[in-house]
């Protein structure tokens, strides 16, 4: 304490990313207004969120109206892959940036013609952990998994298997190939998050699309 | 910066330690408390609560938190951080206890009791040195 002054302990109850949830709940607002299902895609670099993406526009072609969000630290790439399939698609290069953050989303919408659109993907960037905590204003959170992970990450990123509305196993075709023990995946699941569905697919293959495909559009 | 304080530490482990997640967090922190940092006085701690699934650590957070306020008007603010634990329930037992690690045994011999856990991440309090005027 300073001479002749004094120490005063104010008491505060404030959640820090308070700012980035308040733009996320306008996100949200303005999503649902138009009608528009939205999906955060969440998973490990590698693990295949562009491929599936790449598969899931495909099969979705002439039956839903998708745009797609994709943040990457650096490159264009996963941006000029989907473009193939899909005419609305905004690159957000984060720069040193971890994860996506609300505000990203609201200037990327803006580039988007949201009246030509039902569904919207938002392909965070590759991390397990980040993306989790920062709210972006979308209906659903879906976490991605891969076989070539390992099966102990579910239990290694607690955060995204509780907050996930939807799990995903990709590269399913592989499991005869690895010593992944789908058991005990889900059994690591099922301790933190009861409800969630874990939906088996390959983006290679096609593999369990359908049922993927089926929940975007209940 | 803090070197003399931490002379084990070089840069390319300071770097590593600097996880980039705990980065922005500080960085939303920093924004926010100088928001409400008075005019007179100098904020000497600010207190946060962390729920275990956030998965943050708290060094790592400290260390983005000094670099972050580095040559701000908070420099110098001491940032505690209350972790808050991982709470188990055995189903076979009924016992609940407390744990930093979210997969563990119950002494009972069930090897797979049930945690949970908070996300909160809340600004808790400042505590402000008030200049006399």
């Amino acid at each position: 304490m300073p001479e002749g002054g004094r120490t005063t302990r104010v008491p505060l109850v404030e959640r820090v990313l308070e700012a980035n949830d308040q733009i996320a709940a306008d996100n949200r607002a303005e999503l649902e207004r138009r009608g528009i299902f939205s999906v955060d895609l969440i998973g490990a670099p590698g693990s295949g969120k562009t491929a599936l993406l790449e598969a899931t526009l495909r099969a979705l072609k002439g039956h839903r109206r998708p745009a797609v969000l994709v943040g990457d630290l650096a490159t264009r790439r996963d941006g000029d892959r989907l473009a193939r399939w899909c005419d609305q698609v905004v690159q957000i290069s984060t720069g040193q940036g971890c994860h996506l953050e609300a505000n990203q989303v609201r200037d990327a919408l803006g580039q988007i013609d949201l009246d030509a659109v039902d569904l919207l993907f938002i392909e965070n960037v590759g991390n397990l952990i980040c993306p989790v905590g920062f709210d972006l204003g979308q209906a659903a959170k879906v976490g991605l998994f891969s076989l070539t992970e390992g099966d102990d990450k579910a239990a290694k990123h607690p955060y995204l298997v509780e907050a996930a509305d939807l799990l995903l196993l990709n590269k399913i075709d592989l499991l005869p190939h690895l010593s992944f023990d789908r058991p005990s995946f889900e059994a690591d699941v099922r301790l933190l998050n009861r409800r969630v569905a874990i939906l088996d697919v390959s983006a290679t293959t096609g593999q369990g699309l359908d049922a993927w495909i089926a929940w975007l559009d209940r | 910066m803090d070197g003399p304080s931490r002379p084990g530490a070089r840069p390319a482990q300071r770097a590593t330690m600097l996880g980039v997640h705990e980065f922005s967090i500080a960085e939303a922190l920093a924004a926010q408390v100088q928001r409400h940092a008075p005019a007179s006085g100098r904020v000497a701690e600010v207190e946060i609560s962390v729920g275990a699934l956030r998965g943050l650590e708290p060094e790592a957070l400290r260390m983005s938190w000094e670099a972050v306020t580095h040559d701000t008007p908070i420099a110098g603010a001491i940032l505690r951080v209350d972790l808050r634990p991982w709470s188990i329930t055995c189903s076979t037992c009924g016992r609940t206890w407390t744990s930093p690690v979210p997969f563990v045994a119950c002494d009972c011999g069930d090897p797979a009791p049930v945690p949970t856990a908070g996300d909160e991440l809340d600004l808790v309090a400042l505590t402000i040195d008030e200049e006399e005027a």
